[in-house]
């Protein structure tokens, strides 16, 4: 509305400087920014209004007022702090390990050979499923009794052929953060392999004739050049893992040790009702996830720029 | 992304576990909840005595078709009113969510509220229902008296029982040649002959399964005022040392804390365990699976009375409902004689009406109906509370970390009446 307004005001923008030309600039942008107001920024809002209050669950439509104790009732918990600690272990165990397979892989889909194309086609398969799907797919595998994972154990007469996977603390969540990584991989594969794409094949040959080894070059010119396309790999799914909901609602429900935070706030929220606490949740779960991108984006935000620029 | 895969889960997650997701109890009379009824609507036997214009009835999805069935023959015997079906989600939360955002909203839409019965305590409080005491009053020697008890609060019937659910104790014939009479027996057996199954995950269901061992040792949850827990007992000490005890000597395997009613199910099925407390509905998929087995009602905790959870959904009647004579005489007729054999037959809802059972083309569809009039007889609901979502997770969340992760049942039990007493302060 503010943009229509605005425009109707200033019929035509006459001088060229840069400070019209931002001002158009704001102009354009503008019906976009109402859209993403009220799609993103009212919830949020909304969000927060609803987080200092708390909701009768025994009075119909009675509301108080409470001010920030739904935030110190969550900050003083148990739960909220052991949902923060499973989510940090999950993200950071998860993301690396994608990240080291997805180059893996990445390299792999880049090599020129025999079969590239059905290569890359079959390892973005698990990307493609649906992330319900893969997680009722391995509560299935890790069955105790007649999962597959435990049959092949005993077919090959290895130990832990007994295992309860999903009933026990730290196999649960190495469960859930196999499924994770074994989901995700492709898709930081996909995003390295576009970044190898762009190294140009020149730099390679100038190396190999000055006589550097594989390993030479893959230290020395690939990984610094991926750089960038690393970074924004990183964020992607760091950001992801962060509000990871899904895979332990399906796998374990939140048991043995993996609540997470989004699975914690939904548990208040939906099932228990609790509105205002359950916000409260939610909004810290917000925080957290916005200080994490903000530190990324501070760390090597401004090293993206640098290093697409070099290039 | 992540809410639309929630609901997706929980849909995928409660399709598995059919008749288990909207069980639920009956119990001891005389529930009081502050603040229920205050200023409720009353509907009469007699505003349904010319039905007439529309009603919608929003219940879960009809798998079987019975439902339809019913709302057909409703609208061929009274043409002056019609009666619509609104299907919800399969899953017994996705339905409560779909119910509470249309009262929330006072719409109109859904004139009959198709409940589990430990919601019905929590909709009442909101003041979503009508008192519908008068006629529960005019048909109450119909009923299983055990199946009234989630819908009576504060002396008033907020709701009509629309079917029942109670728990049975399978054995596998071929293992258990006379089956227990006690948890303990049972127990016993389980260790030297093939082991038992329940429903052991942190869920809902591990709540019913504790309970069930519990009411049967004398213990309760809520006092009688529903203002305080009473779980911390040594009552209930017992029954957990009794639970942690039968994982630790193996009677009941490790396993059991990932099962949900399908994969216990499964487990009996293909032998792992050789006793199995679950719903009816495993009846005929273990028959299918050619599976020779038995079946009784629940033991019993030592001395104690049987005790089994009640499940099952209420019909209530919608505060915003245009037209709540036509949804009471709708009620009426789906929990009249005709419609409760229909659905006790074809969609294997156990009925909530004695004479059912009792009926000749029941007992040949339902072999088990005389044992299962006898659980329901003896059922027990759930604590009946608005908060009772809480108080479940309460139950579940210790009762499992006690027989998990080895917490001792006094630190377990402490821990749950704590976190009771902190849901009941809600205001």
């Amino acid at each position: 509305m503010s943009a229509a307004q605005a425009t109707a005001a200033r019929p035509r923008v006459r001088r060229r400087s840069e400070i019209s030309e931002r001002r158009l600039a704001a102009y354009l942008v503008s019906p976009s920014l109402v859209v993403i107001a009220a799609v993103a920024a009212f919830p949020i809002g909304y969000a927060i209004w609803l987080s200092l209050h708390q909701y009768s669950l025994i009075h119909p439509g009675l509301v108080r007022w409470v001010g920030l104790d739904n935030f110190r009732d969550a900050l003083t918990s148990h739960a909220f702090w052991s949902a923060t600690r499973v989510t940090f272990i999950f993200t950071a165990i998860s993301v690396t390990l994608e990240l080291v397979i997805g180059l893996a892989m990445a390299l792999l889909m880049h090599a020129a050979f025999f079969g590239r194309s059905l290569l890359r086609a079959v390892v973005l398969v698990p990307w493609a499923v649906l992330t319900v799907g893969t997680a009722m797919m391995w509560r299935t595998i890790f069955d105790a009794d007649l999962g597959f994972a435990n049959q092949v154990l005993q077919a090959l007469h290895l130990p832990g052929s007994h295992t309860v996977w999903l009933g026990q603390n730290g196999y649960a969540m190495a469960v859930l953060i196999f499924a994770d990584v074994w989901k995700t991989a492709p898709f930081m594969a996909l995003l390295l392999l576009a970044g190898l794409q762009v190294i140009p094949d020149d730099v390679y040959e100038a190396a190999k004739v000055d006589g550097a080894t594989a390993w030479q070059r893959f230290m020395r010119i690939t990984l610094p050049l991926l750089r960038p396309a690393i970074l924004v790999a990183l964020i992607f799914r760091t950001l992801d893992a962060l509000r990871i909901f899904d895979l332990p609602f399906v796998l374990t429900q939140g048991s043995n040790g993996t609540t997470t935070l989004s699975l914690y706030s939904y548990q208040q929220l939906t099932q228990n009702r609790l509105i205002g606490p359950g916000s409260a949740l939610a909004i810290l779960t917000f925080i957290i996830v916005m200080i994490v991108s903000f530190l990324y984006i501070r760390l090597v935000g401004g090293n993206i720029r640098a290093l697409a620029e070099e290039t | 992304m992540n809410r639309k895969l929630a609901s997706a889960g929980a849909i995928f997650a409660c399709a598995a576990v059919a008749a288990g997701c909207g069980s639920s109890g009956g119990g001891s009379t005389g529930n009081t909840v502050a603040g229920v009824g205050s200023n409720a609507k009353t509907v009469t036997p007699d505003m349904a005595k010319n039905p007439k214009g529309n009603v919608t009835w929003c219940i879960g999805k009809d798998t079987t078709g019975a439902f339809s069935q019913v709302v057909k023959l409703y609208n061929q015997q009274n043409p002056n009113a019609h009666a619509k079906l609104l299907e919800l989600p399969t899953s017994a939360d996705a339905q409560r969510t779909q119910l509470v955002q249309r009262e929330q909203a006072k719409s109109p839409e859904c004139d009959i509220l198709g409940m589990d019965v430990t919601w019905t305590a929590e909709f009442a409080a909101q003041g979503w229902l009508r008192d519908v005491t008068p006629a529960i009053e005019a048909r109450k020697s119909e009923f299983i008296p055990s199946t009234l008890e989630t819908a009576t609060i504060n002396g008033k019937d907020w709701a009509v029982p629309f079917n029942t659910n109670a728990g049975f104790l399978y054995y596998n014939s071929s293992k258990i040649k006379t089956p227990p009479k006690t948890w303990q027996q049972a127990y016993q057996m389980a260790k030297t002959d093939g082991g038992l199954g329940y429903q052991g995950a942190r869920y809902e269901g591990l709540t019913v399964n504790f309970l069930e061992l519990l009411y049967s040792n004398g213990g309760s949850v809520l006092s009688s005022d529903g203002k305080k827990a009473t779980i911390d007992s040594p009552q209930a000490q017992q029954v957990l040392s009794f639970m942690q005890q039968g994982i630790k000597d193996g009677a009941v395997p490790k396993s059991n804390s990932t099962w949900m009613e399908e994969e216990s199910r499964n487990a009996f099925q293909n032998g792992k365990v050789a006793m199995l407390r679950n719903w009816p509905y495993v009846y005929a998929l273990a028959k299918q699976a050619g599976v020779k087995f038995g079946l009784e009602p629940l033991p019993k905790f030592g001395s104690g009375q049987a005790a089994s959870i009640l499940g099952g959904y209420n019909l209530g009647i919608s505060t915003y409902s245009k037209n709540p004579g036509t949804a009471l005489s709708f009620i009426n007729f789906a929990t009249g004689p005709a419609a409760q054999k229909k659905f006790f037959i074809k969609s294997s809802l156990p009925a909530v009406l004695t004479q059912t059972y009792n009926d000749a083309d029941v007992k040949k569809a339902q072999p088990f109906a005389p044992q299962l009039l006898t659980a329901v007889q003896q059922g027990k609901s759930r604590p009946v509370s608005p908060v009772y979502p809480q108080i479940s997770e309460a139950i579940y969340n210790n009762v499992y970390s006690a027989l998990s992760s080895g917490t001792s049942p006094q630190t377990a039990l402490k821990n749950a009446q704590n976190q009771i007493n902190k849901a009941l302060q809600t205001f």
